[in-house]
């Protein structure tokens, strides 16, 4: 295995920067913001003239494959990926201006909390695979 | 006796490993340190695998999710029995550094 | 993620008015005197809903403010009645008890929704406590 300069500079940053763990922290952040966007168009469901609001995942994982394939040719490059706010506009448009769907904001609910709870289960694992390396007598 | 052990269907996992050692002995200090290195490489192959499965979850282009968690639970295992081998190997040179002579 | 929590004790604040103000009108769907005794009946109130906290319009959530309905009270002949005036009408509050009915089903499934989410809330949150854990 041939000297590489560039992984030896890497450092302790580098350590926490490789694999899944920033891919993971951007999920997170991800649902963590959509979370935030339903709860608003939960709370207001009565308010006339409200439109209901959304991110979509499609957008964030789109993004989300670019940045990751220029960091295949760049590893130091920033993970950044974008996930836009848009109105619903598919949805039945009531007499006091709401768009409100209370079936679709439920499961939207249950389907992110799940991808967080997921994410958040995965990150744990490499952390805990991360001590374990570091642990001097493992079995 | 080692050929009848490979083809034993009980643990075909026990088996590779009997047959990796039995190579060891005709071959010399060199079986063994292959078998290590090639444990070495198969954790590390596991461990990517793992990395672009949750990748491919992450970014929508695989919709497995019990797929996904078992290549991690895959690559987790390997690791940690990795890591039992080198205890256990640590162990072994110690006893032996510490026997009177 | 705390501030989602806020939101969701705002909204759950709102319904809860709204619910209020719902009681109010049933009670009150036959009172035909105001509180000094005159007749003059119960005015029908609502709730209008408004994004915003407190006083800041543009913090995440919703308030509820209650307006009193200004449409004509409903004409009864009553001429034994003692409210009843010189033509023996009597004035009732305009308060329909179906639709009543249906804002208190109403109010009850948002109430439950943001309770729902606050439960999604704070099953996130302790997820990622679990990282560290």
């Amino acid at each position: 295995m041939a000297f590489d300069g560039k992984r030896v500079g890497m450092g302790i940053q580098g350590l926490m920067d490789q694999g899944t763990i920033p891919v993971l922290e951007r999920v997170l952040q991800f649902t963590a913001a959509r979370h935030r966007l339903l709860a608003e168009n939960v709370v207001n469901v009565d308010t006339p003239n409200y439109r209901q609001r959304d991110l979509s995942i499609q957008a964030f994982q789109q993004s989300l494959a670019a940045q990751l394939e220029r960091r295949r040719l760049d590893p130091h490059a920033a993970l950044n990926p974008d996930a836009p706010q848009s109105e619903l506009n598919d949805q039945l448009l009531y007499h006091d201006g709401n768009n409100r769907s209370m079936e679709r904001l439920m499961s939207d609910q249950a389907k992110n909390a799940l991808m967080h709870n997921m994410a958040v289960e995965l990150l744990r694992k490499q952390f805990q695979q991360m001590e374990l390396a570091l642990k001097d007598r493992p079995v | 006796m080692i050929d009848a052990l490979q083809n034993s269907p009980i643990n075909p996992a026990a088996a590779k490993l009997i047959s990796g050692t039995g190579g060891a002995a005709s071959t010399g200090q060199s079986g063994f340190a292959d078998m290590l290195k090639q444990s070495i490489d198969q954790v590390s192959r596991l461990q990517q695998d793992a990395s672009a499965a949750v990748e491919d979850l992450a970014t929508g282009k695989n919709e497995d999710v019990t797929g996904v968690m078992t290549a991690v639970e895959k690559a987790d295992l390997a690791f940690k029995t990795l890591l039992a081998i080198r205890a256990k190997l640590m162990d072994a040179y110690n006893e032996v550094k510490n026997m009177p002579l | 993620m705390f501030d989602v929590l806020d939101m969701g004790a705002s909204g759950l604040a709102a319904q809860r008015l709204r619910m209020d103000t719902i009681a109010g009108n049933v009670l009150n769907i036959h009172t035909t005197r105001d509180a000094a005794g005159r007749a003059s009946p119960y005015q029908r109130r609502f709730v209008v809903f408004s994004p915003g906290q407190g006083s800041d319009p543009a913090r995440p959530g919703v308030q509820a403010q209650i307006k009193t309905d200004n449409s004509a009270p409903l004409k009864k002949y009553e001429p034994g009645h003692p409210d009843a005036d010189a033509s023996g009408n009597v004035l009732y509050p305009n308060i329909d008890l179906a639709v009543e009915y249906v804002n208190a089903l109403e109010a009850s499934r948002a109430y439950e929704a943001n309770v729902t989410m606050m439960d999604v809330t704070k099953a996130m949150l302790n997820a990622s406590l679990r990282l560290i854990a």
